[in-house]
């Protein structure tokens, strides 16, 4: 009997244990198309953050600090952040089927548009999704691409519109500003 | 029954200097300074007393910053393809180093690469950086406690000297 419960109880064990590691998900790898971006591109930055660097990234923000603890929070609770800069000398790189591409390598059924901007004059093109589970926003990526210049960034986990100003002041994370621009262009229309 | 046991020592003693020769030298920091010198053709600064150096920052930022390495390469003229020096760093650090910063830029001839590592409550950092002639490779670790604590420290200490400041301004102004 007790041979039983015990195996009961790490059967449940193992089942909370692989419902925790799926809720948590991981980055993604750079895609053959990014990886060609890159060796073409004449600046490039790329910020990735997992989960556990998050975590101890979080440790530096101050205690005493309300602004920080609601930061260090927010940090904390998210599974990576991703961030990939491509710049360009000349136009022409950055394709619309480029852009489309890069689209569809991201997207998911989860995933939901929120901004889906395309200017012909300027070629400029705008993308912001979320990732909705259970009612739940679990993710938010957007895709800005100009003639010479293109912009990915992936925040995964728990977070919203609202909490993207908080990440600002992270070294690095400078283009989530394009973020906060696409969301208020898109609710001043 | 001495050369049974004779075999299987010299295969042994043969074996260690062939897997330390496959693995191309060195790991960690000594590790990716040898290649970028061997695959660049440029030769290391090292600064002369830097375990005494390390230990001094370490005790006067009461243990906040330690394990200090540093190599500056100067009049570094060659070409680096980011990629390429990306993947050598990655392979000559090991496990447990995870990439969060790279910036490559061709015209300017920049490269910036930021390792990091946790080290039970430390955070290892591993730097490299070149700017048009020179390289710089830095690796630390630092506590986030105490920096945090030597920061809170600081930026009370001066908030309130500031605020005396304000104070006094005040006070003349009332005068």
């Amino acid at each position: 009997m007790k041979m039983r419960v015990a195996a009961v109880l790490v059967l449940a064990l193992a089942a909370m244990t692989c419902v925790a590691r799926a809720q948590q998900e991981k980055l993604p790898e750079a895609s053959a198309l990014e990886k060609d971006l890159a060796a073409r591109a004449s600046d490039v930055t790329e910020v990735t953050l997992s989960k556990q660097m998050l975590a101890f990234a979080a440790q530096f923000m101050d205690k005493d600090d309300k602004d920080d603890v609601q930061t260090r929070k927010l940090i904390e609770g998210l599974d990576g952040i991703y961030v990939r800069e491509y710049a360009f000398d000349k136009e022409g790189d950055i394709t619309p089927e480029v852009v489309e591409k890069l689209r569809a390598h991201y997207m998911t059924g989860e995933w939901t548009p929120m901004v889906h901007e395309r200017e012909t004059k300027s070629h400029e093109t705008s993308d912001v999704m979320m990732k909705i589970v259970n009612g739940e926003p679990r993710g938010i990526f957007v895709l800005e691409a100009e003639p010479k210049e293109l912009t990915i960034v992936l925040i995964l986990g728990p977070i919203r519109m609202e909490d993207l100003g908080k990440l600002h002041g992270i070294s690095g994370l400078g283009s989530l500003n394009i973020v906060s621009k696409s969301t208020k262009a898109s609710q001043g229309k | 029954m001495r050369m049974y046991l004779l075999i299987p020592v010299c295969a042994v003693a043969l074996a260690v200097p062939v897997t330390v020769l496959a693995n191309g030298g060195g790991r960690g920091f000594n590790g990716v300074v040898d290649a970028i010198e061997s695959q660049y053709h440029v030769h290391a600064t090292r600064i002369p007393f830097m375990g005494l150096i390390s230990f001094v920052a370490s005790r006067a930022s009461h243990g906040a910053a330690g394990n200090l390495h540093v190599a500056e390469f100067e009049n570094f003229s060659a070409d680096v393809d980011g990629q390429e020096l990306n993947r050598m760093v990655e392979q000559k650090l090991g496990n447990g180093w995870e990439r969060v910063v790279r910036e490559t830029s061709k015209a300017g001839h920049e490269q910036s690469l930021i390792f990091m590592r946790p080290e039970g409550a430390r955070m290892g950092l591993f730097v490299v950086d070149k700017d048009s002639n020179e390289m710089d490779v830095v690796q630390v670790s630092v506590d986030p406690q105490h920096i945090n604590e030597e920061v809170g420290h600081y930026t009370h200490h001066h908030g309130s000297n500031d605020a005396s400041h304000d104070d006094s301004d005040s006070d003349k102004d009332k005068n």
